[in-house]
């Protein structure tokens, strides 16, 4: 009892003043996030239509949800999606980051403006993207305009392509934050080990491909992280850039989640569709974050 | 056969002047210091000479060639980082073998050199480990195994043993020693501390303000500093400077000394080589160990002693001459307590003077 050896005690107000300052976003948090998660759970188990109602329903929803053609068709773009999403985010990003570190001279204007695309909402960058590729618009009637009169770019219109002018205004957006993270990785190597390479013999790319970056594997698996759940969570991006149009060749599930429960009265179905989401950030962050505090206690 | 060669080598970065005008050369098998004071230019030398920056102006040969338009890994050089600069995703293994993967030697003589240098490192039993799992001593020996696997021209040592501690860097420092002696091979070794440059070095460039200021053997620096500066800078405890002013006393030249309560004019062999300076003042430098108690009968300047610091060996004792402090390292046995006197007298064969205004040495 008596041996207590953390910090001294301090006043009443000392110890209960921060508690008390946190307690209203404590309490905003576990309601607004935990308790609707529960709330959502719930909801996807009864026979919700177009208000929520509380008759059980078992897994009928998860099984009209998993016979849905539209369900399916958002899966398979936000697979293809994030994969090309996250892998050319990355790729552009590192690419950058690597030719700033050669020490570009006007270094801090060029990450400045990298960086600025992330300050952008979706919406806007979405919206943007929207004219410049529209086909009557933007970058075909420019081409057209310099004269090349057979040129076609009508993804955005095209129910083939239209999911992949998302994935160029995502890596847009988002390459400039993925530089900046490597960027500030490659600062953090030691130059020395650079020159021992040099003296070893190593061209520059082998170093870069052989030290530099593997050094970088916790940025790596970082920017994986963040670059994973953007990709899971996209739901302004496409509003904003084709609305999960045409039809809905490039809905992805949160625009079908939305439109499910809140526009075509299956709050059931949205429901579990949610749900699925949840299930699937979860897989990749829970066991992340396990890593990430057992390292951090290990030291 | 010229090892190393500088030639009026200058760097500026911008406005900012690093090097202005080295000239350094050295034979095969010698062991050559840079030392000098944090940020006098030690590194930017090294690494003009590594090739891993180009110099302003000027030229650096390794052996007979030219190297300013040679690549780092063509100039048959290997060097060793003060950070040791191990690749911290490769085990032991993998770090001394990159460079010769790079260079295309064949697996099985890889293997070779890498059990020939870790039996010789004592580090056989490391190879499979990351850097990460190393302690400082051991990272160290592998930097040195990575350079030792390339049997270079030229070694290069930046300040290899600053980040250890001071039983492990005396060792470690005894290890270089014999390793240059076995090997024979050139090796320019880069130092802040004046004790690795007077125990390692063939050679010594002390180096202030990116200029050489004295460039020779061990005993010249030692014995015969070109400046203030280099005299303050190696010898430790540093070398006593007392004002005083040159005088003529019964056809002898001299300078008088007082301590608190005596007074004495001491002569200086081969004084007459002064005779224009008489009346002038300059600088008298003497190393503590050449400042002696006087024996029963000789001539000794008494002096109060104002602190003593046991070291073991010997025994520093601090007292005053001339209004400055000087200490004196006497035998444990002659030694006196604080508050009493004792008869000293300066080896005046072996002192050195030194002009105030341009602070050169004059005799
Ligand atoms: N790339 C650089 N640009 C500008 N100044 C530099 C650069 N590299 C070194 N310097 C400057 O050159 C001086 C000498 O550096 P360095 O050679 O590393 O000193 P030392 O190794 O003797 O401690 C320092 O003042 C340092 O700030
Ligand atoms: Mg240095």
């Amino acid at each position: 009892m008596t041996s207590y050896n953390g910090p001294a005690q301090y006043g009443f107000a000392e110890r209960w003043l921060p508690r008390l300052v946190l307690a209203p976003s404590f309490l905003l948090t576990l309601v607004f996030v935990y308790g609707f998660i529960l709330w959502n759970g719930y909801l996807s188990f009864t026979t919700s239509r177009l208000l929520p109602n509380y008759e059980w329903a078992g897994l009928a929803q998860y099984t009209t949800l998993f016979a849905n053609e539209r369900w399916w068709v958002a899966v398979k773009n936000l697979f293809i999606f994030g994969s090309l999403f996250i892998g050319g985010a990355m790729a552009v990003g590192i690419f950058l980051a690597v030719l700033l570190d050669q020490k570009v001279r006007q270094e801090g204007a060029l990450r400045t403006l990298y960086l600025y695309p992330m300050a952008l909402s979706f919406i806007v960058t979405g919206t943007a993207w929207k004219w410049m590729l529209n086909p009557g618009l933007g970058l075909e009637k420019l081409v057209q305009d310099w004269g090349f009169t057979n040129f076609t770019f009508d993804w955005l219109v095209n129910p083939d392509m239209s999911i992949y002018t998302v994935v160029i205004a995502g890596i847009w957006q988002s390459s400039g934050f993925v530089m900046a993270l490597f960027l500030a990785g490659l600062r953090g190597i030691d130059d020395s080990i650079i020159k021992a390479a040099q003296i070893d013999g190593a061209s520059l790319p082998r170093i870069y491909w052989k030290i530099v970056l593997p050094a970088l594997r916790p940025v790596f698996f970082s920017t994986l992280m963040i670059l994973a759940h953007i990709a899971i969570k996209s739901f302004d991006l496409v509003m904003a850039l084709t609305g999960g149009g045409p039809g809905f060749s490039s809905d992805v599930p949160a625009t079908f989640m939305y439109s499910t429960a809140f526009t075509r009265g299956q709050m059931g179905v949205g429901a579990a569709s949610a749900m699925m989401m949840l299930m699937t950030v979860a897989a990749i962050v829970v066991p992340y974050l396990y890593s990430e505090l057992r390292g951090s206690r290990n030291g | 056969m010229g090892a190393l060669a500088i030639k009026n080598v200058t760097k500026s970065f911008g406005d900012t002047h690093i090097l202005k005008g080295i000239d350094i050369h050295i034979e095969a098998g010698e062991f050559l210091i840079l030392v000098g004071p944090s940020g006098c230019g030690k590194s930017t030398l090294m690494n003009i000479i590594a090739g891993l920056e180009a110099p302003t102006t000027g030229e650096v040969h390794i052996g007979e060639r030219i190297v300013n338009n040679v690549a780092p890994k063509d100039r048959d050089i290997a060097m060793v980082f003060q950070s040791y600069a191990l690749y911290p995703t490769m085990n032991v293994r993998k770090n001394i073998a990159f460079g010769m993967e790079t260079r295309g030697v064949p697996k099985k003589e890889q293997d070779e050199i890498i059990a020939r240098v870790s039996k010789m490192l004592q580090i056989d039993h490391l190879l499979d480990r990351k850097p990460g799992q190393l302690s400082g001593g051991q990272r160290q020996r592998v930097a040195m195994g990575r350079a030792l696997a390339r049997d270079p021209k030229l070694f290069l040592f930046d300040e290899p043993l600053s980040n250890l501690d001071a039983k492990l860097r005396v060792e470690m420092r005894t290890e270089i020693k014999q390793l240059h002696h076995r090997l024979k091979t050139t090796i320019v070794y880069v130092t802040h501390d004046q004790i690795e440059a007077m125990t390692l070095g063939d050679k010594i460039a002390v180096m202030k303000d990116g200029i050489i200021q004295q460039f020779g053997s061990p005993e010249e620096i030692y014995e015969r500093p070109s400046n203030l500066f280099v005299a303050g800078f190696i010898g430790s405890p540093s070398m006593n400077f007392v004002e005083c002013h040159l005088a003529e006393q019964g056809g002898e030249y001299g300078v008088s000394l007082q301590s608190e309560g005596d007074a004495r004019f001491v002569a200086l062999p081969n004084g007459a080589r002064l005779a224009d300076r008489i009346g002038q003042k300059v600088i008298l430098g003497v190393r503590p160990e050449q400042i002696e108690v006087a024996e029963e009968g000789e001539p000794g300047l008494a002096c109060k002693v104002h602190l003593t610091e046991p070291t073991g060996p010997d025994t520093m004792i601090f007292t005053q001459v001339n209004g400055k402090e000087v200490v004196a390292r006497v035998h444990p046995r002659a030694a006196r307590h604080p508050g009493e006197t004792m008869r000293l007298k300066l080896d005046m064969g072996k002192v050195v003077l030194f002009d105030p205004q341009t602070e050169l040495r004059l005799v």
